[in-house]
Order: C-alpha cells, then sequence, then structure tokens
C-alpha cells in the first residue's frame, strides 16, 4: 500500500489560519537579516485574510504575535509612537502593495491597543483611539466606496482591503461617533489656534463631503467649520470660485462691502481658520478701500489703534504676502495688530526689513520644497513671520524632536518679538546663526549634527527656516559644558532663550544617576518662586523655560520635554493653576494618574495648556528661578509638598 | 580574521562544542539563517560582496572567490582546516567541485576531490552510473553543431523514422550547470541553426517519453536518511512535495536504485538530488546527479509540508560528528509526517510584451495559494526564451490534496502573471 500523509481536509478559513500561523512563526524565528525576505509572504497571507470582513479578525487576532514577529522591523511603523494620521490616512488609499497591507496591520494594531486587547509598550489606548479617530476622519470617503483615479489605477484587491479594514475600524470605533468626534476633534485643535492647519483643513474638506451626502447628517458643529474654510460671507455663500467672486466684489454697494468684512472677520476669529475669499476680498479692499480693513480683520479698538498708526507698513504687508495659498496669514496679522507689539520701537523698521530681506538659496529652496513656487519663497516666510509674531502660542515642532527650538522661537516672539526677526533674517539671509556661550561664539554653522538629522518637517515657514540652526546651536553649547557633570539645560537655557531666563537653578534628579535628588527642596523652592500664595503674590513676568517628565496615560514615563511656565494664576473656579506652552503640536495629553492637560475652559489663552499647579508640579523636573527673589520656600504646607512627591513616586520617579 | 577566532565568533557561542564546525561554501540567506539556529558552529566562505552583509549582521565569514580550481586552492582548505573547520558544504553547482577539494584535505580522503569532479561533468556522471549498472538513455558528447545534428539524425533513424515524420526531440545541456540552465530541446536541424558557438562542448540525450521526476536524499555513514520524492508538474514550471500515491507507489524501486547510486560514486556523507524518467511499464532510467541542494526552492516545499528545515539536516548529513540516534530523530518519517502537500510554480510572462504584474485572481483566492515572490516587471519587452531560461519568480502553494495541488499547478501554466 502506497504511504499517504495523514492531513484532514480543511475549511479555507481555516486554512488561510494554519497559512497565517505558519508564515508568522518562520519569520518569527528567522534571524533579522533574513526577515525581510520573508515578510512579503506573511503581508500576502495578509491580504488575503483582509480581503474579507469575515476574515479580518484573524489578523486583529494575531496583531501582537505579528508585530513580535517582526513584520514592523526596519519601516517607519515599527515606533508606533511617532506615526501621523495624515501619512498613515493617505498611505491607506495611496499607497502600493506593501505598504497597504503593513498600513492595514498597523491600524489594526492600533485597534487592538485602543480596546485594550493589546497592551503596548509605546502607545496608548487613548493615544490609540485619537489616532484611529483622526485616520478615520481623514478618509471618511471609504464610506461610500468613494475612489479617485489614481487609487482606481492600483494593484487589484488594494482598495478592497483598505475599506474592509476601514470598515472594520469604524464598526469598532463606533459608527454614529465618529462623525461628531472628527467635529469635537477639529474645534478642540482650533482652541488651541495652531500656525500649521493643514491636516485640519483636510479633515473639514472630508466633514463638507460628508455633510453633502443626506444620509449623514449634520453633525454639531460642523456648519461653522465648513463655512469658516469655504464660505464665510454672503458673497461667496455657494463657494463660487475666485473669478465670479472678484466679480461680485466689483458690484457689491456699501452695505454689502461692510457685511462683507463682518462676516469674513467673525468666521476668522471664531475658528482661526481663514477662507480663501477673505484673502481676495482683503486684496481688493486693500487697493480700493483700507478704510475697511480694521473691520475685515475683525480688529478691537487696541488693534485698530495700531494699523493707523503703521497703515503704510500694514497695507504693503497684505499687499506681500496675502495670497489665497498664504491664506492663514491674514490670522496672524490680526492677532499681530492686537497684541500691541509694533509699538515696540524696533518692531516696525524690523519688518520693513524683513519686507524686502533677501534671502539665501538654501532657504529659498528649503521653502519652496515645502510650500511650492505658487509664489516666490520670501511670500511664505513673510507670511510665516505674520503667524508667528501674532501666534506665539502656536508654533509647534511638527514631526521633529526639536522641542528646544521650538520653543526658543516661540518664547521669542512672546517676550522679545524683534530679537526673533533678527534671527529670522541671519538663518534666511544669511544662512547662518550665531550665538555666544560664556563668551565664546557658536555658529550654527559648526559641524555639530542637530537631533533633527535630515532637515524639519511638518512646520511653519519661520520654523523650517530657523530651527534647524536653532537645533545644532543648542548641541554644539551642549558639547561645550558636557564635561561639567552638571545638568547642561543650566547653563544653556539662560545663554540660549535670553537674559530674563533665571540663573537659578533647580533639578529634581541626580545628574549622574538619574535618581531623585533633594527632592523636597525642589518642590519648596519651586512653590515659593511661582506660587502667589508662597512668592509675595507676584505675577510670573518673563516666560521661564522648564523641563517636565512627559508620562503617558498609564503614568509611565515617556521622556524628558522642554515647555515654557508662561503664568501661574487662579482660574474661574479659584483653583490655583500653572498656565505654560507646551511645543508639542498638541498640548491637550493624558499623562496618566488622573493629570489630563486642559486646552481650553480653565482661564486658557489660546495655544496655552494649563494644571492645577500641584499637579504641574508633579511632572516637572527642571525649572530656573531669580536667586534674588527666593520667596518663602520654608512656608510651602507640609501636607502640600507630600501630595506632589507621592504623585511623582507614583508615576515617572517609581523607579528613581 | 584569523583561524581560531572563526570558532570564538560570537554567533559560534552557545554552539555544541561537541560537534563539527562546518564551513558553508556560498552565500544564501535562507541557509546562514538555518544554519545560525542550529546546534553546528559555522562560517560562510562566500565572494568578498558579501563581507559588509556578513559583518554588519554577525556571520561569520570568509572571502574566496569561486572560479575556477587554481593553484591558490589549497590556501582555503589550509585556512578552513586551521580554523578548525571539520567539513565544508557546497550551497551551489560551481561551489561542488570546491567542496570535494576542501574536504579532500580536511578529511584526509583525496577521493573526495575525485568524486566531486564526476558531479561536476555530466559525461563523466552518466558513463560512471552506467558502470554502475545503472539504465540510462543514448548520450553523447557534442563539440560542434554537426555533432548535434548528427545526434538527431542517428536516433530518429534507431526510432525507425522515416523522411519527414516528425522527429523525436533530443535535449542538450551543458556539462557543468545546474537545473535548467542551458538546456535545450532540439527537434529540427534549424534548432541546431540557433545555439550558440559559446554553448559547446554539451551533453546531449535522446528524449525518454516518460515521466520525469526528482529525488532529495541525504546520506550519512553510506546509508539513506530521508528521501524525498519531488513530482514535476511540467519540467521548468513546477514541482511538489510530497508526490501523488501515483509515483510514491514506485518509493521502494527508488530508494534501489539511490542505493545502487550510493555505491556507483561511493558516496559516504552528504546530500544528493538526482533526477530520473520512469517509463510507462515501470522501468527506471537516470538523468543526473546534483551534490547540492536543489533549485527550485524544494528545501522551502518540504520545510512547509514536514516542518523540518532542509539546510539543518544538510549539516547533520555532513557533519562527521553526527550520530546516528542524533539524525535519526531529527528527521520525520516520509510522507506520512507530512502535514499537506506544498508545491510552487515558476512564473514566465507569456506575452510579448508587459507592463503589469497581476496575480490572477482565481490564484489568488484559491485557498492552497499562499504568496508569490514576483516583482513588478522593469521592461516592458520580454526577452524571447532560449533553451529553458529562467523563471521571474515562484508562486507558492500549499494544500490537503495531492491532486488538486497539481491540477492546480498545471492550471498556472495557461495564466498570465505579466499583462
Amino acid at each position: 500500500m502506497v504511504a499517504e500523509p495523514t492531513v484532514t481536509t480543511r475549511s479555507p478559513r481555516h486554512q488561510l489560519e494554519i497559512q497565517l500561523d505558519n508564515a508568522i512563526a518562520r519569520l518569527d524565528e528567522a534571524r533579522s537579516f533574513a526577515k525581510p525576505a520573508l515578510s512579503g509572504r506573511v503581508l500576502d497571507i495578509c491580504k488575503r485574510a483582509l480581503m474579507s470582513a469575515d476574515s479580518v479578525d484573524l489578523v486583529y487576532d494575531r496583531i501582537a504575535a505579528l508585530e513580535r514577529s517582526g513584520i514592523f522591523d526596519g519601516s517607519d511603523w515599527a515606533t508606533p509612537e511617532i506615526l501621523q494620521p495624515l501619512l498613515a490616512a493617505n498611505t491607506l488609499r495611496m499607497g502600493n502593495r506593501h505598504t497597504v497591507i503593513l498600513e492595514c496591520l498597523s491600524q489594526l494594531r492600533f485597534l487592538a491597543v485602543a480596546r485594550g486587547d493589546y497592551f503596548h509598550p509605546s502607545v496608548s489606548s487613548e493615544h490609540a483611539q485619537h489616532f484611529l479617530s483622526q485616520v478615520l476622519a481623514l478618509n471618511l470617503n471609504l464610506l461610500f466606496d468613494s475612489f479617485g483615479e489614481a487609487e482606481r489605477e492600483r494593484e487589484a484587491g488594494l482598495n478592497e482591503i483598505a475599506r474592509v479594514v476601514y470598515l472594520h475600524l469604524v464598526e469598532h470605533i463606533g459608527y454614529e461617533n465618529i462623525f461628531d468626534r472628527v467635529v469635537d476633534e477639529v474645534w478642540r485643535i482650533l482652541a488651541q489656534r495652531p500656525i500649521q492647519v493643514d491636516t485640519v483643513k483636510t479633515v473639514i474638506t472630508q466633514i463638507a463631503v460628508c455633510m453633502a451626502n443626506p444620509e449623514m447628517g449634520t453633525p454639531r458643529g460642523g456648519d461653522r467649520l465648513v463655512s469658516a474654510l469655504f464660505n464665510p460671507s454672503h458673497g461667496c455663500r455657494e463657494d463660487p470660485g475666485f473669478d465670479a467672486y472678484m466679480q461680485r466684489l466689483q458690484a457689491m454697494d456699501e452695505h454689502a462691502f461692510q457685511q462683507e468684512a463682518g462676516a469674513f472677520a467673525r468666521a476668522m476669529h471664531d475658528t482661526g481658520l481663514v477662507s480663501v475669499y477673505h484673502t481676495v476680498f482683503l486684496r481688493d479692499i486693500n487697493e480700493r478701500r483700507p478704510d475697511l480693513l480694521p473691520a475685515a480683520l475683525g480688529l478691537s479698538s487696541t488693534g485698530r489703534e495700531v494699523l493707523l498708526c503703521y497703515q503704510p507698513l500694514i497695507q504693503a504687508l497684505i499687499d506681500k504676502a496675502i495670497f489665497p495659498e498664504t491664506a492663514q496669514g491674514v490670522y496672524g496679522l490680526a492677532t499681530l495688530l492686537e497684541r500691541g507689539i509694533l509699538y515696540h520701537p524696533a518692531m516696525a523698521p524690523a519688518l520693513w526689513r524683513q519686507l524686502a530681506l533677501p534671502l539665501s538659496d538654501a532657504t529659498s529652496e528649503a521653502l519652496t520644497r515645502a510650500f511650492g513656487n505658487a509664489h516666490p519663497a520670501h511670500v511664505y516666510l513673510l507670511a510665516g513671520v505674520l503667524n508667528t509674531l501674532g501666534q506665539p502660542l502656536g508654533v509647534g515642532q511638527g514631526n521633529n524632536p526639536t522641542c528646544q527650538a521650538a520653543r526658543a522661537i516661540s518664547m521669542w516672539s512672546y517676550n522679545d518679538p524683534d530679537y526673533l526677526l533678527q534671527v529670522v533674517a541671519w538663518a534666511a539671509r544669511d544662512n547662518e546663526v550665531v550665538m555666544h556661550f560664556e563668551g565664546q561664539p557658536v555658529s550654527s554653522r559648526q559641524a555639530v549634527e542637530g537631533l533633527a538629522k535630515g532637515g524639519v518637517l511638518d512646520v511653519d515657514p519661520v520654523s523650517l527656516v530657523v530651527a534647524p540652526h536653532l537645533d545644532r546651536i543648542y548641541m554644539a553649547m551642549g558639547q561645550l559644558c558636557m564635561e561639567r557633570g552638571e545638568d547642561p539645560h543650566r547653563r544653556i537655557n539662560p545663554e540660549f532663550h535670553g537674559w530674563w531666563v533665571g540663573r537659578g537653578f533647580h533639578i529634581a534628579v541626580d545628574v549622574a544617576s538619574g535618581l531623585l535628588s533633594e527632592y523636597e527642596t525642589f518642590l519648596r523652592y519651586f512653590y515659593a518662586s511661582y506660587h502667589p500664595y508662597y512668592n509675595g503674590n507676584q505675577p510670573v513676568i518673563h516666560p521661564q523655560p522648564a523641563g517636565i517628565a512627559v508620562t503617558n496615560s498609564a503614568g509611565r514615563f515617556v521622556g524628558w520635554h522642554a515647555i515654557t511656565l508662561l503664568r501661574v494664576a487662579l482660574d474661574q473656579e479659584d483653583m490655583m493653576r500653572a498656565y505654560f506652552f507646551n511645543p508639542n503640536n498638541d498640548s491637550g495629553q493624558d499623562w496618566g494618574d488622573d493629570v489630563i492637560v486642559s486646552t481650553s475652559g480653565h482661564g486658557e489663552r489660546f495655544g496655552e495648556a494649563s494644571l492645577p499647579v500641584q499637579q504641574f508640579a508633579s511632572r516637572l523636573y527642571l525649572f530656573h528661578y531669580d536667586s534674588l527673589e527666593p520667596g518663602s520656600p520654608e512656608k510651602v504646607p507640609e501636607e502640600d509638598i507630600a501630595t506632589i512627591v507621592a504623585m511623582a513616586r507614583a508615576t515617572w520617579a517609581s523607579e528613581r | 580574521m584569523t583561524g581560531t577566532s572563526l570558532k570564538d565568533h560570537p554567533s559560534n557561542k552557545n554552539k555544541n562544542p561537541d560537534k563539527g564546525f562546518v564551513a558553508i561554501l556560498g552565500w544564501s540567506l535562507a541557509a546562514i539563517d538555518a544554519i545560525d539556529r542550529f546546534d553546528r558552529r559555522y562560517v560562510i566562505v562566500a565572494p568578498a560582496w558579501a563581507e559588509e552583509f556578513a559583518n554588519a549582521n554577525n556571520i561569520p565569514y570568509i572571502p574566496w572567490n569561486f572560479e575556477r580550481l587554481n593553484d591558490r586552492s589549497m590556501e582555503i582548505a589550509k585556512t578552513l582546516k586551521e580554523a578548525g573547520v571539520d567539513v565544508a558544504i557546497p550551497l551551489f553547482e560551481e561551489t561542488v567541485e570546491w567542496a570535494g577539494a576542501i574536504n579532500s584535505v580536511l578529511l584526509d580522503q583525496p577521493r573526495i576531490y575525485g568524486q566531486a569532479l564526476l558531479f561536476r561533468d555530466k559525461a563523466l556522471m552518466k558513463r560512471r552510473a552506467q558502470l554502475g549498472g545503472i539504465r540510462v538513455g543514448i548520450f553523447e558528447e557534442a563539440h560542434d553543431k554537426d555533432d548535434v545534428i548528427r545526434f538527431l539524425k542517428r536516433v530518429n533513424q534507431t526510432l525507425l523514422k522515416l523522411e519527414g515524420d516528425p522527429n523525436d526531440p533530443i535535449h542538450m545541456k551543458a556539462f557543468d550547470k545546474a537545473g535548467c540552465l542551458g538546456h535545450r530541446v532540439i527537434r529540427t536541424p534549424e534548432d541546431v541553426y540557433n545555439i550558440p558557438d559559446n554553448e559547446f562542448p554539451a551533453l546531449l540525450e535522446s528524449h525518454l517519453d516518460g515521466w520525469e521526476f526528482a529525488v532529495e536524499a541525504w546520506i550519512h555513514n553510506g546509508k539513506i536518511r530521508f528521501l524525498n520524492i519531488s513530482e514535476y508538474v511540467t519540467l521548468g514550471y513546477s514541482v511538489f512535495v510530497p508526490a501523488t500515491p501515483e509515483l510514491e507507489k514506485y518509493r521502494a524501486q527508488i530508494t534501489q536504485e539511490i542505493e545502487k547510486l550510493i555505491k556507483a560514486f561511493d558516496i559516504d556523507f552528504g546530500f544528493i538530488h538526482p533526477e530520473y524518467f520512469v517509463t510507462n511499464d515501470g522501468v527506471m532510467y537516470f538523468g543526473e546527479v546534483a551534490y547540492r541542494p536543489p533549485g527550485f526552492k524544494v528545501f522551502e516545499l518540504l520545510e512547509r509540508s514536514y516542518g523540518f528545515n532542509a539546510y539543518q539536516g544538510l549539516v547533520l548529513s555532513f557533519d562527521p560528528k553526527t550520530t546516528d540516534e542524533e539524525i535519526t530523530a531529527f528527521f520525520p518519517k516520509e510522507v506520512v509526517d507530512a502535514k499537506g502537500y506544498a508545491g510552487c510554480f515558476g512564473v514566465y510572462p507569456r506575452r510579448r510584451v508587459v507592463s503589469n504584474l497581476e496575480i490572477p485572481p482565481e490564484t489568488e483566492q484559491h485557498p492552497y495559494f499562499e504568496f508569490h515572490e514576483l516583482q513588478q516587471p522593469l521592461e516592458n519587452k520580454v526577452t524571447k526564451r532560449t533553451a529553458f531560461g529562467t523563471h521571474w519568480g515562484l508562486v507558492y502553494f500549499f494544500g490537503d490534496d495531492s491532486h488538486q495541488l497539481r491540477d492546480l499547478l498545471k492550471a498556472q501554466e495557461d495564466l498570465d502573471y505579466y499583462i
């Protein structure tokens, strides 16, 4: 008799399961150098499972095993904490074979983390939730199976799996929730008035598409977002296009003109977003009716006064910087005027210099690469300057490890705006910034590699030009004081940011061992310097750099992070809060153990983050103060200190 | 890197010091991965282009360019001997005679080199088989096109064909190339004129109508330790393991044939990969034999089907320090221990102009389909196939029914993967 294998006939689903397990096991056992050759086959089998809604769970159930086997190794997906929702959303729609499948796996991983089925060391379940709602929001069109030309050209099956996985996510995140949640999310981000709003605009465009579908209904607050971008005024009510709108402007009567100005201004100040029609209107009245500028910018008496004082400068800025492609510049200009900083004598001449500033080739290239060539590079930089000056707390570090540089730009705009313009001129024109460290010049051209290798990404024009220089200078200063056995920030921060940074310095940990050291003294001095009850009721005068031990929503230590302490004051409920600037793009974060950073609703100004002062102190690890104004450390109640110490010990300092 | 430090290479820590230290001749990531995970110390001997990768990935490595054997050949044998290597294992056809030369020094058995030369020359190989009482077809050596025409005519005369009858084809193979490389099927004198002169000398063989199949046999102490029969669906296109019951019924007979081969070639250890024809009346004809792993990823298929790693089996069968118990425990029982049938199909574009890779939906949706290793075409124009040529990549299948798998593999020949 002829021998035969002892196999039983299997169902297709079981067959697929076996294939999947076998391929994963094979990849898992392979040495790292052999993995690339094996991961393709795992992806092929995953693709088949993802083709049908009935078998997505086969992949979902194995997502931890897949990650462990090394399927994400050597790619961006290996570090899920840095993944960007916008990129993820685009990959799903536009990637090729293996990138789409990897993206699908990564999103299923986020789902498993969000639902608590997979405990991931570097992603919290809140972060995963957040990430997924954004990805879902950015791809709402997948709900309607509406693929564009480019997607239709793709390899067979990719659109199908993108859709199957998308619907699977929607099903589990909650169909009805997404739409409202997306809108809430957009409002939450906008409440921080970021300078960079590209992602927000993309999401709002998606919302607009959905709202056009009668089955979807209109989410709370969605209308305002869409109208602010596409049809804020009566004259552009049905989004008629530039040419038609321009013709309409020529025919408007005085009353209609006034109405337009007010409508644009209201939409802009409601949302922080600027419609492209607003730029068309502004350029038009800048020529024909400059008297309407205060109304069109929505200025208060302060802003109006400034505008009237510096009218030729303002009109030149509008003429040279405001175009449909730089629409957000209008909001920057309005808020710049409102801040009153033009009354500072150096500001007007510095802006005139900016208007005529020649750019180095490197600067022009970088700007054009990032923002396109619809206008010369200096236009984007000038508009960016308006935004940075008008929204000092709207600066974000983008997808870069450059929180120090972003914090400096923000702090100068806030406290020393003409110096910021000086740095911009050096960086943009000379392609070199020189600062001094203990009397010794430190040039950004020195051969030091910064933290952001290969340039900074996803940032505003000023950061794009300035941050790489600051990044390198910060590193170079760090090298100059590396050997001193103390925390380098102590010496660098005052030299780098400005004279107002306190020379007094406290750090909560021992630099050599990383263990907590004289922590209670640290906390007492912090309260005595900043808490109005213990510092003689003195508000914070200058913004001060400080260091935070960032923790994730599980309270686990994530890393050291640079912030700016702006104010310590009572909120509307008489809770003493610390208000601070976080150069991270989104300050609303859950730091675990009930420490949830608030960005609005507790007395925050646009762009500020806040925490009750005890909670803030429990994550603080480094601050500067004026040693000549020591306050009363001994008066700080023992219970307060004990509470804070316990909060730190329960989280980031648990093993210190 | 000096000889002694190779044994202590970080990747050779935690290995069994009582077992052999093997040198792998040739570069294959699948092999290195398998052997790195095995309990034997090893070193990879491969051309200099592999050095950077080897160092970056902590792979014990000695650079060597395997050109024709020359007067420097002794140098690599000495280096390996000084490093404490027990045996060398060839991965590719080109390294077989190197392994023979090196092993004759390492094991102090000069006849091993002679044996390797038999494996490297298809004409010598056939004569040796014939001398060992093994049936082979009619064959001859050809030095130019005239030899080919004469052989084609003589073979067809023998078959009593009349003028104008279609000829029975003959096969022409390079002496020393692996598998289908340089293999041509010749039917008419016109086919002969298309052969470039640089393909001579070559081996000519009569065509045998029958069932062609291959065998993989791991040998230790002169005994077969595992014998697999690989079934070809269409030569050069597809293969699967284990074979169908129709072919497996010859297993006893095939085992005898392999034992004859072991005797004729005086094989004590290692791995052989011979090819046979079985004619309709059950007579076995020997085609050729190679002393190295087969192409078409048969090792992969075996692992898929049985779960053992064939490269690790290779190391066991070469290592003089392997014990009988060890190797018996390593290999599963043929056929009955298989968890299913694994096969692969080599894709050739069927159209002259192609622009896109598209897996046929009926393939992709078939439950037996596993994955493929095909790439998007780099050029639109497909070069005309000479001889058997090389496929553009493999498509892998796994299932529980050998006939269904065979028919599925056959059906792939009529599908367009490139359009």
